[in-house]
């Protein structure tokens, strides 16, 4: 492996460095910069289209503990202090150029689906001029005297790099312990980050970039922190605004945010004690105290948790001079992700719990709450078509959910650990085949296909080799048993329950965990490890497949391209059809 | 009434402290309240409940015992085998533990305790100055938030409970059963809710018996687990061999008693408790590629053994265990249908599920290339929940729900040394770290610090699991992180006529109790009073489900402390015998009964709550003297004491602890390396003897044993573990086959094994 030699470190603390130095001590230099690395002839991914190449691993530099934290010498195992929550790093990538990427299926009613709060006037925006600059954050965070930022580093010539390059080029916004780094990872030296801001304490957990407002002169970036705060960054300019300072709004932990589609100055936060929220980025913070008039305030104190949603403050509330627009608590768990559906109706929300809940969030009802087999749900993500939500938990699983059907489709057994990023790609998903990619604390990196027309009969033995998916494969040892009853028994009971329910006032369905003799079963069509530490964040690209871990690798594989990766490209899976399904049991298991 | 006894109870059970130095009234070192006190403070404390749940006591490490106390700290709260431990085969009459609890509940005066340090301090300084001495140390000031610290100010703050011998109240001869029993019947009657559990007598049994333990050296928290479970199993049986088979109680009993048996796995009257908890089937599929015949064997494990992979799951490591598995080259199969060595296939499945499924991490692994033990500091993680994925078709209940109550974790760079600590769920409150003399309540994140990677080589080494419902689990979400409303909840399960049930996550275990351990027994609540009159024989004898002989073999109980406990209407073993039908039946009459009946019973009831005060008064009183007397006792022993026993145990903290393990225990490396690997050894076996050195020509052996039947599965007699043959168990085995007749073992299972065989 070519490993550059270290550049001149950039973070001493000059003082001990210089005590080390003429002591003959262990110098107390932490390496700051970023590495590169093109691992020759290394982590290849193997699947039915080609092959696919690592172009690199960029090692972003984990930072050293703010002067004032008094270093750890002998960390006491059994401290029951509990630690700040932090997060491995996760990447929000953007491209300003005016191409749009990602391929949209047609979504059935994306157009008439009104946006979030469209029906209260107190939310209106104020009206806009045409034409004229966007707002951006007050505060400069360069020459920020809070003390929530520490330090600011901008590349020397960030300016004249932003100015050449290439506008469809990918910027990258990655967490790593307190820091936060934007990348241009058009560049030539893309190690060497733009920006780098450093925090104090607080580790950003989750941050999102808003497509609606970026432009080549503006970038909205959103980040939620392990102390609760948030903050607004537009990084062309170095400004920032802190929401929810102090944890005044809510003192919890951001565990995930992301920019509401559609809109320009919302966004919805999900804090570790269960509640979402939804802020406004240009309002101030207001204390907050639970909106007595709505109804479900009453319910909340009545039945005191029973309730799958308490609004504790709702869009519609006439009160909407500050911050938060929207409250509302889902649970007494940490929910863990969250995720929109492509038609900006629907919200998929996974807690600690083991629960996904697919809520309206419009009409702010939860309509549905499925179960994982066991344990947390850790992460959530939506085919491009809006028709299907995949999770991933402390099963081990990814669990694939229907929603116009409202049940469990199949379970995908392939990892060896907790699976914590899940994505769709879109690039490889047409209207009855769908491709997406799994990433876990195994280290592994599974891709997995599946297709429509099979998932309702989970014991086939079709030929069709012409596809390229996988195909369903259903637990052998229980298919002589309960495939006849299997069908049927399944929409019976579901529909009985949702006639019950209906009954009732309540409108969320709650489904039963399915057992496991009565679900499909999905083995993957790539499993691959492709780093030493746990994995946290996966993405497709047009181009390629990025994932990055909790150290702070981001890998990065080309697609195969058309006509050269022809004679490697075999199809595991199309063997695996063709020779039936007990040898892709085996080799499932084999996994 | 009621709030008047908890208040009074509160007294007793939080601020214990204070007890001993009441009469002093000027008690110069106010000490901090701990983190325990302050939970169970604010939790709200009803009367001490009868279950035993709400008590917390720490236990005295007598060096390097830690492996022990851990696991007993574990099973003390797996409900269910508390539940069984202390009803089989009785409980103790109520009078004897009183009695034993008199002598042997010391509360401390924990100035008297820190002036004695201070004066052995001094005199040690004093010593040291001699000339020829070396300089003495300049006594570092104690770091307060350090566990030494804290277990050392327990240790002379909390009440001290000596456990002796009471097998012969309950009609047993001493074992290591009876000393366990003895132990948890004791914290349970103990009216403090906090206090240091001193296990020496537990021990004194254990070594006596078992010479691998016999040293004061660091042991496999994992083989000490197995080792009590075989050897509680052990004792009931032979107690249940040398006792004629009881001839039938009255009619009406047995119906009861019936009941109980076929509702819940623990019963009093069967042995097979144990079994019921731990146990669990393995299937050994094996298929023969020459002629496909397929070949099962069923084998019983009370825990299991997993392999660990870097970055991996406790639900993958299961799975592996599964995978299939080659039969070839030397490991060929010897087919009976064929008739011959043939290449195979071989996957194990789970036949039939646990209801505890103690989990085993195999942390410590033969290494060949530094030829010993090494510990795997491999990223293990575990949820709070876990289905099996590995049953076989026609298992019961395949998707069964487990959640994890408890975690032994091992601290400490490698196998030969190092702590053990245990984090336990308690039944509803919470999470609690147990740390030898401590405890000390912890988040519920605070569990998943030991999945390995964290600093500080800290990590899980024995799970425990038990089986639970969906339903429960959601009741239990539901009340988690609602501090403040989980208070309300606590006051509002107080029914109105001051009989606390265990509010909120209670439910979990209640699928796992016998109906007769629903309800606290002997406290003063009401309910009881009304069946008393239809019973009154009860309060003079025996239960009627004690063995027939047992009175016979029972020493006379000791004489009750306070003759007031005679008025006692109600014994703990009457309820034993009360099926919850009898119970609903008789409900229904009290319903029905004349209000002037009631309203007589009320002014009884009154009288007796009375009584009880008294009675109550009484201990305390008496409790106060006695510890005024031992006080002065100690005051006059202490100085001498800290000298002599002090010190040692000052030392055997921390660093200097780990280095004598290490020391000691590398010398048993040579013999028991290999026993240690699988870490599934008989640990009954006693290591003077000299290993057999050349266990391969057994295998052959081994292997031709007939696999087609399957073992009868009723017997306790030799199972041949799956391990004694694929896996180097098998150079155990001949010792094991001689010291270990008819003992369980735990099922590790292996890959690979065959290549370190061959």
């Amino acid at each position: 492996m070519f490993v550059l030699p270290p550049p001149p470190p950039r973070y001493t603390v000059p003082v001990a460095y210089a005590a080390g130095a003429s002591n003959g001590m262990a110098v107390p230099v932490v390496e700051t910069n970023n590495i590169i690395s093109h691992p020759e002839g290394g982590c290849s991914l193997q699947a039915g289209e080609g092959t696919y190449l690592l172009r690199d691993d960029l090692h972003l530099a984990t930072p050293p503990p703010h002067p004032s934290e008094a270093p750890v010498m002998n960390p006491n195992p059994l401290a029951t202090v509990p630690a700040p929550p932090t997060s491995g790093v996760k990447l929000s990538l953007v491209s300003i150029g005016s191409r749009i990427k990602t391929p949209t299926p047609s979504v059935d009613g994306v157009g008439a689906a009104s946006l979030f709060g469209d029906g209260n006037p107190a939310l209106a925006a104020p009206p806009v001029k045409e034409g004229l600059k966007r707002r951006k954050p007050k505060n400069n965070i360069i020459k920020s005297s809070s003390s929530f930022v520490s330090r600011v580093i901008t590349h020397e010539t960030a300016t004249k790099r932003l100015n050449d390059r290439n506008p469809d080029g990918l910027f990258a916004f990655a967490n790593i312990n307190r820091a936060f780094q934007w990348l241009d990872l058009s560049a030539k030296q893309k190690e060497e980050p733009v920006t780098k801001i450093l925090f104090t304490k607080a580790h950003m957990i989750s941050h999102d970039i808003n497509e609606l407002t970026k432009s080549t002169s503006h970038i909205d970036v959103v980040m939620g922190s392990s102390a609760g705060d948030i903050i607004w960054y537009e990084p062309m300019s170095q400004k920032y605004a802190r929401i929810n300072k102090n944890g005044v709004v809510n003192n919890s932990p951001v565990t995930h945010i992301k920019w509401i589609p559609g809109s320009e100055n919302l966004f919805m936060a999900a804090h570790a004690n269960g509640q979402l929220v939804v802020y406004d980025k240009e309002k101030e913070d207001a204390l907050f105290a639970p909106e007595l008039g709505s109804p479900s305030a009453e319910t909340m104190k009545s039945s005191s948790g029973r309730s799958p949603l308490q609004i504790l403050k709702s869009v519609n509330s006439r009160n909407q001079k500050t911050n938060p627009v929207a409250l509302w608590k889902l649970a007494n768990q940490k929910i863990t992700q969250f995720a929109f559906s492509p038609d900006r109706r629907h919200l998929a929300v996974v807690l600690e719990d083991g629960s996904l809940r697919v809520m309206d969030y419009l009409k702010e009802e939860v309509l549905d709450i499925f179960r994982s087999y066991y344990g947390g749900l850790i992460c959530v993500c939506w085919s491009p078509d809006g028709k299907y939500i995949v999770t991933g938990g402390q099963d081990d699983l990814v669990t694939i959910w229907s929603l116009p059907e409202r049940k469990i489709v199949a379970r995908c057994q392939g990892h060896n650990s907790w699976v914590s990023a899940v994505a769709f790609d879109p690039w490889r998903c047409d209207d009855r085949t769908y491709r997406f990619g799994s990433v876990g604390d195994d280290c592994r990196l599974l891709l997995w296909d599946f297709s429509v027309g099979m998932l309702h009969r989970p014991r086939v033995h079709q030929a069709n080799a012409r596809q390229r998916t996988s195909m369903i494969v259903s637990n052998t040892q229980h298919l002589n048993r309960h495939r006849a009853d299997s069908g049927g028994n399944r929409t019976r009971s579901d529909s009985q329950e949702t006639a019950d329910t209906y009954n009732s006032y309540d409108p969320t369905v709650r489904h039963p965990v399915e057992p496991r003799a009565r679900t499909a079963l999905l083995p993957p069509i790539m499993s691959k490890i492709v780093g030493e530490d746990p994995i946290c964040w996966l993405g497709f690209q047009e181009d390629s497949i990025m994932t990055s871990s909790l150290e702070g690798h981001i890998r990065t594989w080309d697609r195969p391209r058309e006509g050269i990766n022809d004679n490697y490209s075999y199809s595991p899976a199309i063997s695996a059809s063709a020779t039936g399904s007990g040898r892709a049991d085996s080799m499932m298991g084999s996994l | 009434m009621g709030s008047f006894l908890r208040s009074f109870r509160r007294d007793v059970g939080s601020s214990t402290p204070s007890v001993g130095a009441t009469p002093a009234k000027k008690e110069p070192l106010a000490l901090p309240i701990t983190p325990l006190e302050k939970m169970l403070q604010e939790m709200g404390s009803d009367s001490v409940r009868q279950d035993g749940s709400d008590k917390f006591f720490g236990m005295e490490n007598y060096g390097n015992t830690c492996y022990c106390n851990s696991i007993l700290q574990c099973l003390y709260y797996s409900v269910p085998f508390r539940e069984a431990v202390l009803n089989y085969p009785t409980r103790t009459p109520i009078e004897s533990l009183e009695a034993a609890l008199a002598k042997n509940l010391r509360y401390q005066n924990f100035a008297a305790n820190q002036e004695a340090e201070a004066q052995a301090e001094k005199q040690r300084l004093a010593n040291a100055q001699r000339p020829g001495a070396p300089p003495a140390q300049p006594p570092k000031p104690e770091d307060k938030d350090s566990s030494e610290y804290k277990k050392k100010i327990a240790l002379q703050s909390l009440p001290l409970l000596e456990t002796k011998n009471n097998a012969g109240s309950y009609g047993m001869s001493e074992s290591l059963f009876t000393s366990l029993k003895d132990i948890f019947e004791s914290v349970v009657a103990s009216q403090s809710r906090i206090g240091i559990v001193r296990p020496q007598h537990f021990l004194d049994v254990l070594r006596r018996e078992n010479e691998m333990f016999r040293s004061a050296m660091h042991q496999d928290a994992h083989e000490f687990l197995n080792l009590v479970l075989n050897e509680v199993v052990a004792n009931v049986e032979a107690e249940a061999m040398k006792q004629p088979i009881p001839s039938l109680p009255p009619a009406d009993t047995t119906d009861s008693s019936r009941q109980s048996i076929s509702s819940g796995s623990k019963t009093p009257n069967t042995t097979r408790w144990v079994h019921e908890l731990f146990e669990g089937t393995l299937t050994s599929e094996t298929q023969c590629l020459t002629c496909e015949n397929v070949s099962q064997r069923d084998e019983i494990f009370l825990d299991l053994s997993v392999d660990l992979e870097q970055h991996s799951s406790v639900t993958s490591c299961l799975r592996k265990f599964s995978a299939e598995e080659m039969l070839c080259e030397r490991n060929k199969f010897h087919c009976d249908n064929c008739g011959g060595l043939q290449e195979a296939e071989k996957r194990m499945k789970i036949k039939r599920l646990p209801r505890i499924l103690a989990l085993h991490l195999k942390r410590f692994k033969y290494t060949e290339d530094l030829q010993r033990l090494q510990k795997l500091f491999h990223r293990v993680v575990y949820p709070y929940h876990l289905r099996l994925f590995n049953t076989t078709d026609d298992a019961e209940d395949p998707d069964r729900l487990y959640e994890l109550y408890a975690v032994v974790v091992h601290i400490g760079g490698g196998p030969y040394h190092g702590h053990y600590v245990s984090i336990i769920k308690t039944q509803d409150r919470g999470w609690l770290l147990f740390d030898d003399e401590m405890v000390e309540p912890v988040d519920k994140n605070y569990v998943r610090n030991f999945f390995g990677d964290k600093p500080g080589l800290a990590c899980a080494y024995v799970l425990f699991y038990q089986e639970t419902t969906l339903e429960a689990v959601l009741k239990e979400q539901e009340m988690e992180n609602m501090n403040a409303s989980a208070a309300d909840a606590n006051e509002a399960a107080v029914k109105p006529n001051g009989f606390p049930q265990p509010a909120g996550l209670a439910h979990v275990h209640s699928a796992s109790q016998i109906p007769v351990q629903d309800e606290p027994q002997r406290h003063t609540g009401l309910r009881r009073a009304p069946t008393a009159p239809q019973l009154p024989t009860h309060t003079e004898y025996p239960g009627p489900d004690i063995e027939p002989s047992s009175p016979a073999v029972a020493t006379p109980p000791p004489v009750p402390p306070i003759p007031e406990t005679a008025n006692r209407p109600l014994s703990p073993k009457k309820s034993d015998i009360q099926s919850k039908k009898e119970r609903a039946k008789e409900e229904k009459e009290r319903k029905a009964a004349e209000k002037e009946m009631e309203k007589q019973r009320r002014k009884e009831q009154e009288a007796r709550v009375k009584e009880n005060q008294r009675r109550e008064e009484a201990e305390l009183k008496a409790a106060l003297e006695a510890s005024k007397a031992s006080k002065a006792d100690e005051d006059r022993r202490n100085p001498t004491e800290n000298g002599k026993d002090g010190d040692p145990k000052r030392s055997s903290n921390g660093l200097s602890r780990l280095k004598r393990g290490s020391k000691s225990f590398s010398q048993r490396l040579g013999k028991d390396k290999e026993s240690r690997a699988s870490s599934s050894g008989l640990p009954s076996v006693p290591s003077a003897e000299p290993l057999t050195p050349n266990p391969v020509p057994l295998e052959p052996v081994q292997q031709l044993s007939p696999r087609k039947a399957s073992p009868p599965k009723e017997s306790h007699v030799v199972h041949k573990p799956l391990g004694q043959d694929d896996e180097p168990d098998a150079l155990k085995s001949p010792k094991g086959d001689r010291a270990g007749h008819g003992k369980w073992r735990s099922f590790s299972i292996r890959k690979k094994s065959f290549s370190i065989l061959s």
